[in-house]
């Protein structure tokens, strides 16, 4: 079948079998390979893309049901001319990435947290705020696996993203 | 080192941070070339039976392009004791033994041809407990064993001793035995195994993308597997995913992956799921540790003896060496006047364990640390205490012959038993929750380790005619930062831009020889062996200079792209490079060092200086626990670590906080669980990993030691932070509860179950 | 994985689907955290997959309020509830269990429906929502909706009263009994880590105390210590009438005994039968302290 969907600010049009899902769209059909196969199961969040702005696990999210939609994947938020998004400049900066396999999921879960308390002055679970606190953003990152950074420096990272924006 | 550091001791980033963050970074899975096939690996369906396999109805499926079985290949077993047989024929061993496999145009395809393949299995009752296997009258497990030992199940044997251990068991005032149970751990890594194999028909090479981490071993033992020439092979290392010593061995996988494409001459990937990952890559390795230990009256240890029963699992591998670090942990970690020590590697029909980030050092660890705290209860010590008086120190040399040169046991204990003191004021206990403090520390090796003819790496070094350098080295980056630390050796000795500074260390048609990663050796060996090549390419940049320059002097610095003379003269870097290149005598500015560490090779008694230097390290760690549910919150852990030098203080915060957490998850949450041989949990549901919700408050005071062998001062820190964490973490719950643990981890229900066996016995009183 | 889907927009054409499919196999997919593992690892053959992911019906996915009730629709995300004001305010308990609800990724998926009609024995939503002794509002083909109580609806591991032409349109829970109620309501998740967990053991509590502190209303729930969510109709009891500050050690006990009553825990590779018991009548107790 056909489908029609946004993808990182481009309109993409692509024919899928039904049982397709979006990781496998993207990383089979469409080669953006910055999104990462960790499990297959929802468990490790290696997978994360954004869909309207929040974080999705792209290897449980059936291709089909992104019509109309707007994808956001880590290739989308490097900007044309080669910059980077504020939270992939925190994750450098404050050593967050070691083996990365993990790192374009944490990225844009980090991002759809930003998305999330700017758009509606709120942390999920936790009231009206403008900013998470370090557990809000341990919480957050619940469902996103690493083996390498002991998750320490990656935490740092999320907040300095968001102390920036006090 | 006079000089003051620039860039050495400084927060640098790491140097591909940016194509990791961005998903430009190529790892095994992203790999896709023309004309591939998928690979795929039919798995027995029990882990011991005898089986007929036919797989004619699969080969008729469209899109099966070749199906192997151990019929169709001539290959050499593989393994560190080449036990293993690639593809099994008619008797499966363990859960993970690889009978048949595919390679289709489609993973699809692929997947649905080993559904097609039938197999008739007749299943033998398997031998899952080392003590059973250990019994007269049970069957051979291993076939292919050299049976050298006196039992046919015995895959390798270890004594080690030193001392007078009758006479310290008689000066002792207090003497604690007690068996511990470690269980099997795995890797985990983020990205599965892979593997993208491409034997090219006409010349004959293979071609593989491998993320092994030893590629010049791997090189060999693939060649032996397959019976090839080893420089027929070229390996190329993609972006690697996680290692943590899980690509310390070659796996039947990569050999399989191999033969589909020497079979089909076209390119081949083989990329596990999850559930693969789980079941068929390698474990830390589980054993039985029986420890018995010693004190005299003034609170001095005297002697450990110790018996260990490693379950080998239905093959040997790279795991079935790790007494060679338990024993050192035993006979060198704190002063200790006799130690005795036997360990077995027994075969079973379970899965073999392989080598793990600490390497049976954390398995030795909580075994050792848990007796001192029974120890100091014993003599009524305090446990703080008891590790100061019986740290190691600077000068000493163990009775297994290692050279402590420079020493941070004594500062790391100080250090973390002083901040832990500050909080153990605040420590608050009610009925439902319970707090308590737990010490430990480690030693492991700091130098590289000489278990192999060589510990060496070698490196090229190369300056263009534009000034940028290049570093051709035979170590490996497998996400720790060994790239960056070079590259920020180089800018600190050559006065480059670290943006000017290129690390080539993928491929083994390029690189030079090195052993490989792991023994937490890379930034030491492969640091040495960088400095070895930059004093040589200085030399001869000197030399020009001096010429250019019209200066007798040949002390020249290097600064901002500058060599200067100490007169103040100077002349452009790049510049020296282009008059070397295009006047007489014509030379290139390139180097090339071989390093080879001061260690030794440990003798026949296991005796010996096996390492350049030794990192000591040592934690403490204060826990909560809800006495309702069992739950074990861990608050705060002080680790402090004799690195030598700090090199990138970044980079260094991300190892210890990341090998701490792996160090949580041995104690409290991670276990392979097995029933006859079979895995129940080959998934991320129920394999707890720690997610970020669970990380505790991890603060990291590093010992500067400075030891003359390390570049900079600098020892190895990669396997160390893991090594205590468990052990600290079980004597802090044991603290809090007033119980006893003797096996890991110390899951919810082990802690109520303790907890509910104290009342009882309390009772029975 | 190979099947085929249907995707209607609207309950209309959903109905209709229903009809068409009478005599076929099908499955419903919502959020698919779910469905898409398990078809992953098999799926039958002919299978259809009604997806609902694209019914535009703002009733089917919002909540209401109405004169006795909140009226959540089955299509709503875990994410929802985690952030609407209402039930943060009046089912704290409800709001908890979708928190603690597997991952971020998960809860902006994952839905009320799909928690409830995939009927696990461990269903951390369907633990809240017995506390809160909600009902289900079914709708059949004909659109036709029928009430159901919620302790009804689940009858066997995996297994709901829904008929093959019926499914889940919404639950209501009924609002509390005084405005001016304090409430001492949560929701209690034991598992090895912090998250990422399916219940070892859940327990669902919603008390409604009036101003001198007596208990008027109670709602207890059970997850994954027998075949269902279990209500503990006898618990509730107990404690209805009752102060809250007042339990003295002895009926703590006896109150959490009560609620093990409901118990009938099995072993398997989470926890063994014992250590469930065990937890419950811990937590239970710790419910009063």
């Amino acid at each position: 079948m056909e489908i029609t969907f946004t993808l990182n600010g481009k309109k993409t049009i692509c024919h899928i079998k039904v049982s397709t899902t979006l990781l496998e769209l993207l990383r089979e059909t469409l080669n953006l390979t910055g999104t990462k196969p960790g499990c297959h199961e929802g468990e490790c969040g290696a997978c994360t893309v954004l869909i309207n702005g929040k974080s999705v696990n792209s290897c449980l999210y059936l291709a089909l049901n992104t019509n109309g939609k707007e994808i956001t994947t880590i290739e989308g938020l490097t900007k044309p001319n080669g910059g980077l998004d504020e939270v992939q400049e925190s994750m450098i900066k404050n050593g967050a990435v070691q083996c990365g396999f993990c790192t374009s999921g944490m990225v844009l879960n980090i991002k759809a947290l930003q998305l999330e308390t700017m758009q509606n002055k709120k942390v999920p679970g936790s009231g009206i705020k403008n900013s998470p606190n370090r557990n809000e953003i341990k919480k957050w990152l619940e469902g996103n696996l690493c083996r390498c950074t002991g998750y320490v420096k990656i935490i740092d990272a999320a907040e300095e993203v968001f102390n920036k924006g006090k | 080192m006079s000089k003051k550091l620039k860039i050495i001791g400084t927060p640098v980033p790491k140097h591909d941070a940016k194509m990791r963050t961005t998903g430009e970074a190529i790892y095994g899975h992203d790999i896709k070339l023309p004309n591939m096939l998928y690979g795929a690996i039919l798995r027995t369906q029990h882990p011991h039976a005898e089986f007929i396999i036919d797989v004619s109805e699969a080969k008729k499926l469209p899109g099966v392009v070749c199906i192997i079985t151990a019929d169709d290949v001539d290959t050499n077993h593989i393994g560190y004791k080449r036990d293993h047989p690639i593809l099994k024929k008619n008797e499966a061993n363990c859960t993970r033994d690889e009978i048949a496999a595919v390679a289709a145009e489609t993973k699809e395809i692929a997947q649905e041809a080993l559904k097609l393949i039938k197999v008739k299995y007749k299943v033998k009752k398997g031998l899952y407990n080392p003590h059973d296997a250990l019994k007269k009258n049970v069957p051979q497990i291993n076939k292919f064993s050299s049976g050298k030992f006196e039992n046919k199940n015995i895959a390798e044997k270890f004594f080690y001793e030193h001392g007078n251990l009758e006479q310290e068991k008689k000066n002792s005032v207090a003497i604690v035995k007690r068996k511990f149970t470690l269980p099997r751990m795995t890797h985990a890594c983020m990205a599965t195994s892979n593997i993208t194999a491409h034997y090219t028909k006409t010349n004959g090479k293979l071609l593989l993308y491998s993320s092994t981490q030893v590629p010049f071993l791997y090189q060999r033992d693939m060649a032996h597997a397959l019976k090839m020439n080893p420089s027929d092979i070229r390996i190329i290392q993609p972006i690697i995913g996680g290692g943590f010593g899980s690509k310390l061995d070659m796996h039947p996988f990569e050999p399989i992956c191999a033969l589909l494409s020497i079979k089909t001459g076209k390119p081949v990937q083989i990329l596990y799921s999850r559930e693969e990952e789980f079941i068929a890559s390698p474990t830390r390795q589980p054993m039985e540790i029986e420890l018995t230990a010693g004190v005299d009256k003034n609170g001095n240890f005297t002697f450990r003896e110790i018996e260990i029963i490693k379950d080998n699992g239905a093959y040997t591998s790279w795991g079935a060496t790790t007494p060679f670090v338990i024993m050192q942990a035993f006979s060198s970690l704190y002063k200790i006047k006799a130690c005795r020590f036997n360990a077995l590697a027994v075969y079973t029909n379970n899965v073999f364990a392989g080598s793990f980030r600490g390497y049976g050092n954390p398995q030795a660890t909580f075994a050792l640390e848990r007796v001192i705290d029974l120890l100091a209860d014993e003599i009524g010590m305090d446990k703080a205490e008891i590790r100061l008086r019986n740290a190691n120190t600077k000068g000493e040399i163990t009775g297994q012959g290692l050279h402590y040169d420079t020493c941070g046991h004594k500062e790391c204990l100080q250090t973390v038993i002083k901040k832990l003191k500050v909080e153990k004021k605040k420590v608050e206990k009610n009925n439902r929750f319970k707090r308590g403090i737990g010490y430990a520390s480690m030693l492991h090796v700091g130098g590289g380790a000489k278990i192999y003819r060589s510990d060496g790496c070698g490196t090229t070094l190369k300056i263009d005619p534009y000034g940028f350098c290049t570093i051709i080295t035979g170590s490996n980056e497998i996400g720790q930062g060994s790239e960056t630390v070079l590259a920020m050796i180089a800018a600190e000795e050559l006065g480059i831009e670290l943006s000017k500074i290129k690390v080539i260390n993928t491929d083994t048609d390029v690189k030079p020889w090195d052993v490989g990663v792991h023994a937490s050796r890379t930034s030491f060996v492969a640091g040495n062996s960088l400095l070895g090549a930059i004093n040589i390419l200085k030399e001869k940049l000197n030399n020009k200079a001096a010429k250019l320059l019209n200066e007798k002097t040949k002390s020249f610095t290097y600064e901002n792209g500058n060599i200067i003379s100490p007169s103040n003269q100077q002349i452009a870097l790049d510049k020296v490079v282009r008059e070397m290149h295009f006047t007489e005598p014509n030379e290139l500015a390139i180097a090339s060092y071989f390093y080879e560490p001061s260690s030794k090779f440990q003798d026949k008694d296991f005796k010996g200086n096996v390492s350049g230097t030794y990192a000591f390290a040592s934690q403490s760690i204060s826990v909560e626990v809800d006495t309702y549910t069992g739950n074990v919150q861990v608050l705060d852990i002080h680790v402090a670590q004799d690195v030598g030098k700090v090199l990138n203080p970044l980079l260094l915060d991300g190892q210890i906080h990341g090998g701490i957490l792996q160090g949580v998850g041995y104690a409290l949450t991670e276990e392979l669980i097995f029933k006859d041989g079979e895995l129940l949990n080959p998934n991320f549901h129920n394999y707890k990993m720690l997610t970020a919700a669970d990380v505790p408050n991890i603060h990291f005071y590093p010992v500067e030691t400075n030891d003359k062998q390390g570049p900079y001062g600098a020892k190895g820190v990669g396997e160390a932070p893991l090594i205590p964490t468990a052990a600290a973490i079980a004597n802090a719950v044991c603290n809090a509860l007033d119980i006893e643990i003797v096996e890991l981890p110390i899951t919810p229900e082990r802690v109520l179950k303790a907890i509910a066996e104290k009342k009882n016995n309390k009772k029975n009183k | 994985m190979e099947f085929e889907i249907e995707s209607p927009k609207n309950i209309t054409e959903l109905c209709k689907t229903i009809k068409s499919y009478r005599s076929k196999s099908f499955r419903f997919g919502a959020g698919y955290t779910d469905l898409l593992m398990e078809l992953k690892k098999h799926t039958p053959r002919n299978l259809t997959v009604i997806n609902l992911a694209q019914l535009k019906d703002v009733s089917f996915s919002s909540i209401r309020s109405t004169t006795k009730n909140i009226q959540i629709g089955a299509m709503i995300t875990a994410s929802k509830l985690v952030t609407d004001t209402r039930i943060e305010q009046l089912f704290p308990v409800l709001q908890q269990a979708a928190h603690n609800l597997a991952s971020t990724q998960i809860r902006q998926v994952a839905t009320l429906g799909g928690n409830m009609c995939t009927a696990s024995p461990s269903g951390d939503l369907i633990c809240a929502a017995m506390a809160l002794q909600a009902s289900c509002e079914i709708m059949n083909d004909d659109k036709k909706i029928h009430n159901l109580s919620i302790q009804d609806f689940f009858i066997g591991v995996r297994k709901t009263a829904l008929k093959k032409n019926e499914f889940l349109f919404a639950i209501n829970i009924p609002r509390n009994k005084k405005r001016t109620a304090t409430l001492h309501s949560g929701f209690i998740k034991i598992g090895t880590r912090k998250s990422m967990e399916c219940s070892v053991v859940s327990l669902a509590f919603h008390l409604q105390i009036d101003k001198t502190g007596k208990i008027i209303d109670a709602g207890i729930a059970i997850g994954a210590s027998a075949p269902t969510v279990k209500f503990a109709q006898s618990a509730c009891q107990f404690l209805i009438g009752k102060k809250i500050n007042s339990f003295s050690e002895k009926e703590k006990e006896e109150f959490a005994n009560k609620v093990l009553s409901y118990a009938s825990p099995i072993s398997d590779i989470r926890a063994t039968a014992w250590y469930r018991k065990e937890v419950l009548f811990n937590i239970s107790k710790g419910v009063l302290e």
